[in-house]
């Protein structure tokens, strides 16, 4: 049966030459595929975060920096005796096992993956649990480097705050070798300057066997910290600002009205930063919650009816035109009728004869409704433009432009426009550039806010516009605002200072809700050669002769007693 | 001269002696770089069984011992009581009772078993008058299903197919008539379904991830990828010995015994391959040579049942490293770490040199 031997040999030929083409396939034709899948068998990248850069104060105190914190969570696949751990873990950290359940509850994913109970912990209680935790199968105790505010919720709206990329921002950053989880400025400086304060991200380049243990070293690539972002404005001053509202809503800006730097820019209610840091779970929906929003940066977004401080705008326009001079009288009887609607000054009982000085200082309502009106709309609405009102003042983060009335107004509502009624919208950064202008002789500045990146100083840009108004207009609008001030008769006595002469001028504009107008006061100091420029909101704060001014004479007596 | 290299070719088939001596050689350099990272001593432990063969092979090619009917039925009897023993006191390892501990080595019964039913097989079937009748067809179905059922219960699929193909090559050489064949193939098409109910759930598991591997990547399915991976990173010339990461960091497992044939791949690339199915085209075609050049019947179908013993489990190893063929435990001839294996192949081919030397004589 030779031939069948044949036969099987030829048989042993075919099968020699099928292995042969399924190894050219294999290893010639797909062989940099397998390659490659070899490659990412065995080789990881174990991401090195970089420290993120530090920002901090114009004096150099630290406004953001990094810390290690501990945060507390449970396998869920490990956890054998829950309620024991939850007993225990409530014991130690001091927070109620029903709301350590509930937090596990919500994170909870995957079985394999933590879920956090505890954003984080002191470090004895850290070192207390690690200790314990061999008792508790499930329980973690992971160390974590996150941002830290040492401030709290000072600055908050300016720093701004980290959270994971979004969705439309992660392609871009991906291409700058972020890592998924790595936290990116969502808000504010951090935002604004996050490829300064990222720095660059290393990495250890790994061998791993079959079991992704660690099997030598590759290469190693230095994280590159972040850079430093020195900002413009003075802790110690936003401070005092925010803890003077205290639980008033409102904003505070403070300029320096010959540079245009931010000293302070306040919004309260604020938040803490730092609860995105260490991803506060309860903290964060509790913001995103709150009716009086306290994610709102008020100070720059918050457009608020002025109601009298409009009155210099106003004063100005119609010195400008010529219709009256600081002397001219106007009688307020208490209300001025036109058409057939009554408008009542503040003052039912009427100021009687006043000059401008005295109008401004009393806040004569029926007088600049008067002048307000002998100006007219169109000549109106120029100066308010030319104060930069209606358009962004160049703050490089969020801002509203506010709102300037484009129609034809009614005489009546022209006189309401007069006295910042009606129609109009501003924000405490306008009006902050506003009385820097009137301070400053007519520069229209740009608010800025980082004074160095990377150690850098960064270049001030040039006034962007000039208000024309004459030496005369000026110096009568400044006698009016400071005898708002110094009179014991004057809205704004309050900001009456023994250590500094203060310029203001207070505003309370009615709102929808009865009896709970805006509060506010725009000033500088000291009036012979403005060091600070400033402008007060308080949000349904009463009248802006009370907290506003208070608050900027505290502003003031802080100038004073300190070289800014 | 011509008297001396006549003589010389006459002591031993020295291509068939030379393609075996590459194929342990190649075996010995494989075995060093995949032992290093699973037992240094392997590989020396490789090497003394590599010389107890040679040396058992040199002792059988100047005897006649593949005539000795009465040994083969020995040999057979005592193979089918160990393989008996094998369960009932044999060692566990890998979730499969393959073992039997003597004297502080373990041997595999299946690997004598092997040779003993080739030598048997040859021996009956040598006496049938040609074309095979249906009986003889039956009684040598049963002295091959015998071990194989007996490795089937180990269990050991892959080693209960070896002595089907043997039995297959054996009858088919020795005359069996085309429609026995057809029949038997045919009936065995319709048990298969029935055949898929005696199988473990990890031989399931097995052939359901070679249709799809990656069905359980981590599972049954990693070997399968993990050496297709191991063998298609080595693209033309390799990674270099000692340096496949496939290999060296543990990724393929089995890699001295059935995976060793990826290790070569991954390290010496398509050309070290082309090299090892080379030599073995050589050994087989060579042995093929003395099963024609032989006039004796039983020395002939002997020699063939050699051939199909180690070309199936050759195919059937290489084909399933690289994906073409489900992963069932069978080593690769001459190469994968195993001391019955290489002992008894190296005995085999021995014996396949008495065969020889009868004919040239």
């Amino acid at each position: 049966m030779s031939h069948r031997i044949v036969q099987l040999q030829a048989v042993l030929l075919l099968a020699c030459g099928l292995l042969a083409v399924r190894l050219a396939h294999l290893q010639l034709l797909r062989g940099a595929h397998f390659r490659r899948l070899a490659e990412q068998n065995r080789l990881r990248l174990i991401p090195e975060p970089p420290p993120r850069g530090l920002i901090t104060d114009r004096q150099g105190r630290i406004l953001a920096s990094n810390q290690t914190i501990f945060r507390v969570a449970l396998v869920p696949q490990d956890l054998e005796e829950a309620s024991a751990v939850f007993a225990n873990v409530s014991a130690l950290v001091g927070r109620p096992a029903q709301q350590l359940q509930r937090e596990y509850a919500i994170q909870r994913s995957l079985p394999f993956l933590p879920a956090t109970i505890v954003a984080s912990v002191p470090k004895d209680v850290a070192l207390q649990l690690e200790q314990e935790r061999w008792r508790w199968p499930g329980l973690l105790v992971k160390p974590e480097t996150v941002r830290r505010y040492p401030r709290g919720e000072s600055a908050a709206h300016l720093l701004g705050y980290l959270s994971q990329p979004t969705a439309e921002q992660w392609p871009r950053l991906k291409s700058y070798g972020v890592h998924p989880q790595q936290l990116v400025g969502r808000m504010g400086v951090e935002r604004m300057f996050d490829d300064v304060l990222r720095g660059r991200a290393g990495g250890v380049m790994v061998e791993v066997n079959h079991r992704g243990r660690q099997v030598r070293v590759i290469g190693r690539r230095e994280p590159e910290a972040g850079a430093p972002v020195r900002l413009t404005i003075d802790a110690e001053l936003q401070a005092l600002i925010e803890q003077s509202f205290g639980t008033q809503p409102g904003a505070g800006v403070v300029l320096n009205p010959t540079t245009g730097e931010v000293l302070a820019i306040a919004s309260r209610p604020a938040f803490a930063p730092e609860a995105f840091a260490v991803s506060e779970a309860s903290a964060i929906r509790r913001y995103l919650n709150d009716s009086t929003a306290p994610l709102m940066n008020r100070a720059a977004v918050g457009a608020y009816q002025p109601g009298s401080i409009m009155k210099l705008v106003t004063a100005a326009a119609a010195l400008e035109q010529h219709l009256i001079n600081p002397g001219t009288t106007y009688a307020c009887p208490g209300s001025l009728t036109i058409g057939d609607r009554a408008f009542h000054c503040w003052n039912l009982d009427g100021h009687g004869p006043l000059t401008l000085p005295e109008a401004l200082m009393q806040s004569c309502n029926v007088y600049f409704m008067q002048i307000g009106r002998r100006v007219g709309l169109a000549k109106l609405r120029a100066a308010l433009d030319a104060m930069g009102l209606g358009r962004r003042t160049g703050w490089l983060l969020e801002e509203h432009t506010g709102h300037l009335p484009k129609r034809r107004l009614t005489e009546g509502e022209v006189a309401l426009l007069a006295i910042g009624q009606g129609e109009i919208l501003v924000t405490a950064l306008q009006e902050a550039v506003i009385a820097s202008a009137i301070a400053n002789r007519g520069s229209l500045i740009e608010p800025w806010v980082v004074k160095a990146v990377a150690d850098r100083p960064m270049t001030q840009r040039a006034p962007s516009h000039r208000v024309r108004w004459a030496t005369e207009t000026f110096e009568a609008i400044e006698a009016g605002m400071r005898r708002v001030v110094s009179d014991p008769a004057g809205t704004g006595h309050r900001a009456m200072s023994a250590h500094i002469s203060v310029a203001g001028k207070t505003g309370t504009a009615q709102t929808h809700l009865a009896g709970r107008p805006h509060g506010w006061f725009v000033g500088f100091c000291p009036v012979e050669q403005p060091r600070v420029a400033l402008a007060l909101v308080a949000e349904h704060g009463g009248s802006g002769g009370d907290l506003p001014a208070a608050i900027a004479k505290a502003i003031c007596e802080y100038v004073a007693a300190t070289d800014l | 001269m011509t008297n001396l290299s006549r003589a010389v070719g006459r002591l031993l088939d020295w291509p068939l002696v030379g393609a075996g001596l590459g194929l342990v050689l190649i075996s010995s350099l494989a075995m060093s770089s995949a032992a290093s990272t699973v037992d240094p001593t392997l590989t020396f432990r490789h090497t003394i069984w590599i010389l107890l063969g040679l040396a058992t092979s040199l002792l059988l090619a100047h005897t006649s011992t593949y005539r000795w009917s009465q040994a083969a039925l020995v040999v057979y009897g005592v193979s089918l009581i160990l393989l008996v023993l094998v369960p009932l006191v044999g060692t566990m390892r890998l979730g499969a009772t393959r073992w039997l501990s003597l004297f502080g080595l373990s041997l595999q019964p299946v690997e004598l078993a092997k040779l003993a039913t080739i030598w048997l097989l040859s021996h009956y079937l040598a006496g049938q008058p040609q074309p095979l009748r249906l009986r003889p067809f039956v009684i040598s179905l049963g002295l091959a299903s015998a071990p194989a059922g007996l490795v089937f219960l180990q269990p050991d699929l892959g080693s209960a197919t070896v002595f089907g193909a043997i039995w297959w090559g054996l009858v088919w050489v020795a005359g069996a008539p085309r429609k026995f064949m057809s029949w038997l193939a045919g009936l065995g098409l319709a048990l298969l379904p029935l055949g898929w109910h005696l199988l473990k759930d990890y031989q399931r598991d097995r052939l359901l991830v070679f249709v799809n591997p990656h069905v359980d990547p981590l599972g049954a399915g990693y070997t399968v990828i993990q050496s297709t991976i191991a063998i298609g990173s080595g693209q033309l010339w390799g990674r270099g010995w000692f340096a496949g990461t496939q290999n060296q960091l543990n990724f393929l497992p089995e890699r001295h015994s059935d995976f060793l044939f990826s290790v070569i791949g991954e390290e010496w690339g398509f050309f070290g391959c082309l090299v090892v199915l080379a030599t073995f085209a050589v050994l087989l075609l060579r042995m093929a040579r003395i099963a024609l050049d032989t006039a004796e019947p039983q020395g002939r179908l002997f020699a063939i049942g050699i051939v199909v013993w180690i070309a199936y489990q050759a195919f059937v190893n290489m084909g399933m490293v690289m994906g073409l063929l489900p992963v069932v435990g069978v080593p690769l001839p001459f190469l994968s770490y195993g001391g019955s294996s290489m002992v008894l192949l190296w005995s085999a081919l021995g014996l396949l040199q008495s065969i020889r030397r009868s004919t040239v004589l």
